[in-house]
């Protein structure tokens, strides 16, 4: 996974005042650790539901890295 | 539907004294999948870019083959191995956007894209190709970040055996599932060496893992803390520890850890290279046992 570049964490701290370095982080590791796992593999049931618990996670992180892609997001959901 | 419009060019012929010489593509991808996982698809805005992707195609080439300006990585540069690697590339119009012309996915909870891995082969199929590893060129007007896959061996099939710490691995001659790559048109830089190096490596005999992030162990990574002064022993070879992660330092919350750089003065190629000291991200080279793992690892299937 391509590294993010400086700038685009600086944009991403200014848009989002709430978010910490350490979200960024930690949301880049969840993106990351996607890829360690073969997709095409059968996952026990207790990894299955590792697997989501990240899943969740990373969509909070997203939500609150990236308010107005999520405020798009939204609005979209409520036009269709 | 046939397929039309193909156009396949031969970038390097590879070793053609073999049947199945190693062999990267770099497909120009037909269809994107919105989001990934959806099942929708639409057709890519590459498909009628030539130019643009023949631009990436000779990027990824350059950035390979160690090419670029003040590129000092050259893994594949060595004139005992990169004569011996075949290139193709693969520029396709006029397919459906469907599930089987789909190679390249955008992320929901990024600007990633994303590899449909399973379908790169069979697509490949349908023009006389095969791959080991391959590209998935993409002009997304929204997702812009490359990301990898890394390869599944065919492990009921030979390859040259090898040890990390005792443990008996092969790099496999062969794979179940190329390793694969999705990349935006504009890519640039190192990036297209940094994904190679997660799709070259193996989910079953080592995987070379991004250490821009606390990773788990893997070829490239280990975890604990106090940081030992030896990685890891490849073969009879040991390799010493990074007790510093060069310039960048390691965050006070990691546990990870990384082996020790062939030049400490800069990030490693699986580290950030965007923060090069000298903001020359070319000057990133791989670390010791990364160079090592990878090179065998080509020489093994150039050799098969």
């Amino acid at each position: 996974m391509e590294p993010l570049k400086p700038q685009r964490k600086r944009q991403m701290l200014e848009a989002s005042p709430a978010a910490t370095p350490q979200e960024i982080a930690e949301y880049e590791k969840l993106l990351a650790e996607r890829f360690t796992v073969d997709p095409d593999l059968p996952r026990s049931p207790e990894s299955l539901e590792l697997r989501q618990r990240k899943t969740d996670r990373l969509k909070e992180l997203r939500r609150k890295l990236f308010p107005e892609a999520e405020a798009e997001r939204h609005e979209e959901g409520q036009t269709r | 539907m046939t397929p039309s419009n193909p156009v396949v060019t031969v970038i390097n012929p590879g070793d053609t004294t073999k049947p199945d010489p190693f062999t990267i593509c770099i497909i120009s991808n037909p269809a994107l999948e919105v989001p990934w996982k959806t099942g929708q698809f639409v057709v890519d805005p590459i498909t009628s870019n030539k130019s643009a992707f023949d631009a990436a195609a000779q990027y990824i080439c350059d950035v390979l083959f160690g090419r670029l300006a003040n590129q000092r990585e050259q893994l594949l540069a060595d004139p005992t191995i990169g004569p011996k690697i075949r290139v193709v590339s693969l520029f396709v119009t006029g397919l459906r956007a469907q599930d089987a012309n789909s190679l390249v996915a955008q992320d929901t909870d990024s600007n990633l894209l994303i590899a449909r891995r399973t379908v790169f082969r069979p697509l490949l199929n349908r023009y006389g190709l095969d791959a080991d590893v391959a590209y998935g060129v993409s002009a997304s007007p929204t997702h812009t970040r490359a990301s990898a896959w890394y390869t599944s061996d065919d492990d009921a099939r030979g390859g040259v055996a090898f040890t990390l710490d005792g443990v008996s691995l092969s790099h496999r001659y062969y794979c179940l599932i190329p390793g694969t790559v999705a990349i935006h048109a504009t890519a640039s830089s190192m990036t297209a060496l940094h994904e190679f190096g997660h799709a070259l490596s193996s989910y079953s005999n080592g995987m070379v893992v991004d250490l821009y992030v606390d990773s788990s162990s893997a070829v490239n990574c280990k975890a604990g803390r106090p940081i030992p002064p030896q990685f890891a022993i490849y073969d009879t070879t040991p390799n010493l520890s990074d007790p510093v992660r060069d310039s960048i330092g390691y965050p006070s919350g990691w546990t990870s850890y990384h082996c020790e750089l062939i030049d400490p003065g800069f990030p490693a190629l699986m580290d950030d290279y965007w923060l090069a000291p000298d903001h020359i991200p070319e000057h990133s080279q791989h670390d010791k046992i990364t160079r090592r793992f990878l090179t065998d690892r080509v020489r093994a299937k150039i050799g098969r």
